[in-house]
């Protein structure tokens, strides 16, 4: 049985210190314990790293003398978007790891999959580290780091079944969420006929 | 016998300075009164009243973000939607239509379908106020370019101004009920423009209630505003944001509603 782990780096800056984590002996370790047979990577602009980091990894393979099958792939971009992969991960109950771009996260949760999300440090933006902290607080992903990808890549497998609804039913203290509809409605003065 | 002074004799300093006084005076009152603490609470609609709404995509994010938001837009009260886009940004105007035809597949031949398709939406295009790599220089002149560009998707939707379109509404002619932005520079522009529709009311857009603007917080701002957010913040009818801990932002303007993409 196949299980894939989609990997997407963004398309504007490079993030090599991804490519590097995820293609790792511990990583490689942990996808091989989780039954990970396919990892894919959407390495943008650092193209050479990912070919460089893969032979090392498949070197990293056969030096374990495995016998489970775990291929590496990878493209630089697709500009229809990535919503295939995260079909496929869907498919497959397979896991994706994400840099921490709002835009990512967004279209990989539409389709209710363990996503780990890695914040890219190097980007003096620290946004994407309140954006992954927040969003993992709330239970809707995995908060990863380029230094302990595993620890991750072992947690997302029981993830699956306690990730949180998204987009939630209800936010904050048991707050139910109001949806941008509503408020709409109720900003024209639509609301009194909400119940109909 | 003292003859009165002649009229020429009013224009002395002291009268300019006490008439830019009054003016001063009138314009701050006027614009504490258009601004959201004082705006009347909306009348209740009737349930198929047509209303037009006007959505200001932006950049990649910026637009996503925004589709997320409609994604259960009601065409059947949101009869006529102007989507405004800044020139040369094709990825925005694209999502936009594809976005209408998704909505006219969701209706299908059923019920509203006179709110859906080429006809009921319009995507209006305006200079941009700031390009890339522009010289600070000439940033002021192409922000009141973009400023005056703005009037135009305000005061009318493009499509009721073509009298061979056969679906064109009264609200499709008249100002927008709602204006709908999550941040673009544009949209700091589109809102100016909106408050001085207000100002000085033109076509009733403060005596009738008309251009409330909502403002959506990214989802990716946690902890702090944006720009465009720490700009729009007190002059916007509706502030939303995303996370809990923005809540009360803005001197207490910002709104807690969770997560909305």
């Amino acid at each position: 049985m196949s299980k894939l782990c989609f990997v997407t780096t963004g398309a504007t800056a490079p993030f090599t210190k991804l490519i590097e984590a995820v293609l790792s002996p511990s990583s490689l370790d942990a996808f091989l314990e989780c039954g990970v047979t396919h990892i894919f990577i959407q390495y943008g602009t650092a193209k050479d790293v990912y070919h460089s980091t893969a032979e090392a990894a498949r070197q990293y393979l056969k030096a374990i003398s495995t016998e489970q099958e775990l291929k590496i792939d990878g493209m630089d971009f697709d500009s229809s978007g990535l919503k295939e992969q995260f079909k496929l991960v869907q498919q497959t109950q397979g896991l994706a790891i994400s840099h921490a771009g709002s835009g990512s996260i967004l279209e990989a949760l539409r389709y209710q999959v363990p996503l780990i999300v890695v914040p890219n440090t190097a980007l003096l933006d620290n946004h994407q580290e309140e954006l992954a902290v927040a969003m993992d607080r709330a239970g809707y992903v995995i908060h990863g780091n380029v230094d302990h990808l595993a620890p991750a890549i072992k947690v997302s497998e029981g993830f699956r079944t306690k990730m949180a609804q998204f987009p939630p039913v209800t936010a904050g203290k048991e707050r139910k969420t109001k949806s941008f509809a509503n408020i709409m409605d109720e900003t024209v003065g639509f609301t009194d006929f909400n119940n109909e | 016998m003292a003859h009165p002074p002649p009229p020429s004799a009013l224009y002395t300093p002291t009268f300019f300075l006490a008439l830019l006084t009054t003016l001063l005076l009138c314009a701050t009152l006027r614009a504490l009164s258009i601004l959201p603490s004082h705006s009347a609470k909306p009348r209740p609609r009737a349930p198929g009243t047509r209303t037009r709404v006007v959505i200001v995509l932006g950049s990649g994010g910026h637009t996503q973000e925004m589709l997320y938001l409609l994604r259960d837009l009601d065409p059947g009260r949101y009869t006529h939607r102007t989507w405004v886009v800044s020139s040369g940004d094709a990825f925005s105007a694209g999502r936009a239509v594809a976005f209408e035809s998704e909505i006219e597949h969701r209706v299908g031949k059923g019920m509203g379908r006179q709110n859906v398709g080429p006809g009921s939406y319009d995507v209006q295009i305006v200079p941009r106020a700031r390009k890339i790599h522009q010289s600070l220089l000439t940033t002021p002149a192409s922000s009141l370019r973009c400023l005056w560009a703005c009037f135009g998707p305000l005061l009318s939707s493009s499509s009721s101004s073509s009298s061979a379109s056969t679906n064109s509404t009264p609200a499709a002619a008249d100002l927008p009920e709602l204006i709908i932005t999550n941040g673009p520079a544009t949209a700091c522009i589109l809102v100016l423009a909106a408050l001085l529709l207000k100002f000085f009311d033109v076509r009733g857009a403060q005596s009738r209630g008309k251009c409330r603007t909502v403002y959506a917080e990214s989802f990716a701002r946690v902890k702090t505003l944006s720009l465009s957010g720490k700009l729009l913040v007190r002059v916007v009818d509706r502030f939303l944001v995303q996370w809990e801990e923005l809540e009360g932002a803005g001197g207490g303007r910002a709104e807690f509603v969770g997560v909305l993409v």
